[in-house]
């Protein structure tokens, strides 16, 4: 009776219903998008670094497993080290810098011989290895992204470069230039932020890990087999916080707007709570129509919302190709239970203010 | 001022020395000034008064919905002026039916969920065949799924009153049921009422400012300024 009592009243005011769940729509689609877009970030960055197909990976003490903020502190001479152990049959070393002008990427200065041994080298899909310090290779996602061809020029790092060639995606970065250009512009003559190593059997990970961390006690070294379950959210700066403020602002949205629409009802619905109440209807029978008919229109807007999300992600990854959007089912629960809650919450003032209302006032309210 | 009727029978409704006053910051308003009536079960009582003599005051304190400021109200033998909110609730879910001058239907449900909300608050479920009696009865079976808004004063306000009696209360209380209807509605509203009075042995309270309304009841009261003041017969 309750629930059919709700429906009704949702479809006697077809507009409110619909501003209620749009905004409820629009939270839920905050979140999912907010976690989807960070979380497909991270992700798509450590499946690209665990596709340089390296087995270890070396860095400075104290280095975010996130390279983007590693800088380049360690000396180009420990590479030489590094080749002779046991395990070790190849070494790359690179000079990781994060370009902000015209977007955000990664680019990995390289060694091309040094990072072919690792990766066994690129897959070509136009133009050429790294030959002038001038040079630039992109992958294909950003050469769609962004409308690049082989042979023009490109500005990055505040430098013009030459697109000499366009590489399937997945090693790495997705644009590279020659490491003795990169440590020019940065200044970090001899220096590198990374080092790829290769080891001579796969399940020798291990072992070779346990040398370098001899060689090297205070390094952070990894395995890359495993990169992907160490790149989390916590694992970048300010990243939790950011999520969590605009989880925040989602659910202030949801409340606000579920406050009002509930608020405005039980004005406009004055008298009807009166009949009830003339009816023998408690407070708490009260309480539960206001809260159902907030439940009903967070659920609608969480359907609507889920269904928005993956339109958003759709109409963004046209936009940028090179974008990584991950919308889980964990994540679509979650916002829905957000969402919910933050209704519930919202409606509860007004609520308890139907609920206490005065019968003979009630029912003589115009 | 007492009056009492009849011997032998306990009266369903009993009120003694009842006032309501309302207070504004320091002004007092007095609707009801030591009101003393009984009602015995089965009886029809119609109370008539000027507009502002509290009959309707008394309705709604006799009906648990206000509280009285002193004195004491009997119904079916539950003292309400004891009671919390919670229990008037409780007591006005089971043993009260109200019927209103303006009919308050919900808008948002047709006939048949207007009448079956009122089995759902009593709390012991739909009953399908007290529902198909008390529609048969108030000849609503043709009208059940329009919404008030489609339906005619008359039909609405039967529709309000197969609401008030669905879960068999022990009174109905009725608040100038024909106030907004036309003669030839009104005459069948009242009639209704009379049917349910005489065939059921429903006791009801109407209030009216209609003299023929007044006299479809077995008795009427007469109040003016918070008083009941005259008792005469009804037809």
């Amino acid at each position: 009776m309750i629930g059919h009592l709700v429906l009704r009243n949702a479809v006697h005011r077809p507009i409110r219903t619909a501003i209620t769940v749009i905004a409820v729509a629009i939270e839920v689609t905050l979140v999912i998008i907010v976690v989807g877009l960070t979380s497909g970030l991270l992700l798509d960055t450590a499946k690209r670094t665990e596709g340089v197909g390296a087995d270890v990976m070396v860095q400075p003490p104290s280095a975010s497993v996130f390279m983007a903020f590693s800088g380049a502190p360690m000396p180009i001479s420990i590479g030489k080290k590094l080749a002779q152990l046991e395990y070790v049959q190849a070494v790359a070393p690179v000079l990781v810098q994060f370009n902000s002008v015209n977007g955000l990427d990664l680019v990995y200065g390289i060694q091309p011989e040094t990072f072919r041994q690792v990766s066994n080298g690129f897959v070509f899909e136009a133009g050429r290895d790294l030959e002038d310090p001038n040079d630039i290779l992109v992958d294909d996602v950003y050469a769609r992204a962004r409308k690049v061809h082989v042979g023009q020029m490109l500005h990055v790092l505040e430098h013009d470069f030459h697109v000499a060639g366009i590489i399937e995606h997945g090693k790495g970065a997705r644009l590279f230039v020659l490491m003795s250009t990169l440590q020019e512009m940065s200044g970090a003559h001899d220096k590198a932020s990374i080092f790829f190593l290769k080891c001579d059997r796969s399940d020798h990970a291990a072992a070779a890990i346990d040398e370098v961390s001899q060689l090297l006690p205070r390094y952070e070294v990894r395995p890359l087999k495993d990169y992907m379950s160490q790149i989390t959210s916590s694992s970048v700066p300010g990243l939790d916080v950011f999520i969590n403020v605009m989880i925040g602002i989602a659910v202030g949205i949801g409340f606000l707007v579920t406050f009002l629409s509930m608020y405005t009802t039980i004005i406009e619905r004055t008298r009807e709570i009166g009949v009830l109440k003339s009816l023998g209807a408690s407070k708490g029978y009260i309480v539960e129509i206001i809260l159902s008919e907030s439940s009903v229109l967070c659920l609608g807007g969480v359907v609507v919302g889920i269904g928005l999300s993956y339109i958003v992600r759709v109409v963004l990854l046209r936009i940028f190709p090179a974008l990584s959007i991950l919308i889980t089912v964990r994540w679509m629960c979650l916002a829905g239970l957000i969402a919910l809650l933050g209704g519930l919450m919202g409606a509860g003032y007004p609520a308890w203010l139907a609920s206490r209302k005065d019968p003979v006032e009630a029912l003589a309210y115009e | 001022m007492w009056l009492v009727l009849g011997a032998g029978l306990e009266p369903i409704l009993k009120t003694e020395n009842l006032w309501k006053v309302y207070r504004s910051g320091k002004l007092e308003l007095a609707a009801l000034r030591g009101v003393s009536i009984e009602v015995l079960p089965g009886e029809f009582i119609s109370i008539m008064g000027p507009s502002g003599c509290g009959k309707s005051t008394l309705l709604h304190v006799i009906g648990g919905l206000a509280q009285a400021t002193s004195g004491r109200v009997l119904l079916d033998g539950n003292d309400l002026t004891r009671m919390s909110d919670a229990a008037r609730t409780l007591l006005r879910r089971h043993k009260v039916g109200f019927v209103f001058q303006r009919f308050n239907l919900l808008p948002t449900l047709d006939a048949y969920h207007n009448i079956a909300l009122a089995q759902h608050i009593h709390g012991n479920g739909f009953d399908p065949h007290r529902f198909e009696a008390v529609v048969e009865l108030l000849g609503l079976k043709e009208r059940l799924h329009h919404k008030p808004s489609e339906l005619s004063g008359g039909e609405q306000q039967r529709v309000a009153i197969a609401r008030a009696i669905i879960s068999e209360p022990k009174i109905v209380l009725a608040d100038e049921p024909t106030g907004n209807l036309d003669t030839r509605s009104s005459d069948a509203v009242l009639a209704l009422l009379r049917q349910l009075n005489r065939d059921l042995g429903q006791t009801i309270v109407m209030i009216t400012h209609n003299p023929e309304a007044a006299t479809y009841g077995n008795r009427v009261l007469h109040m003016r300024d918070g008083m009941v003041v005259d008792s005469v017969p009804g037809d």
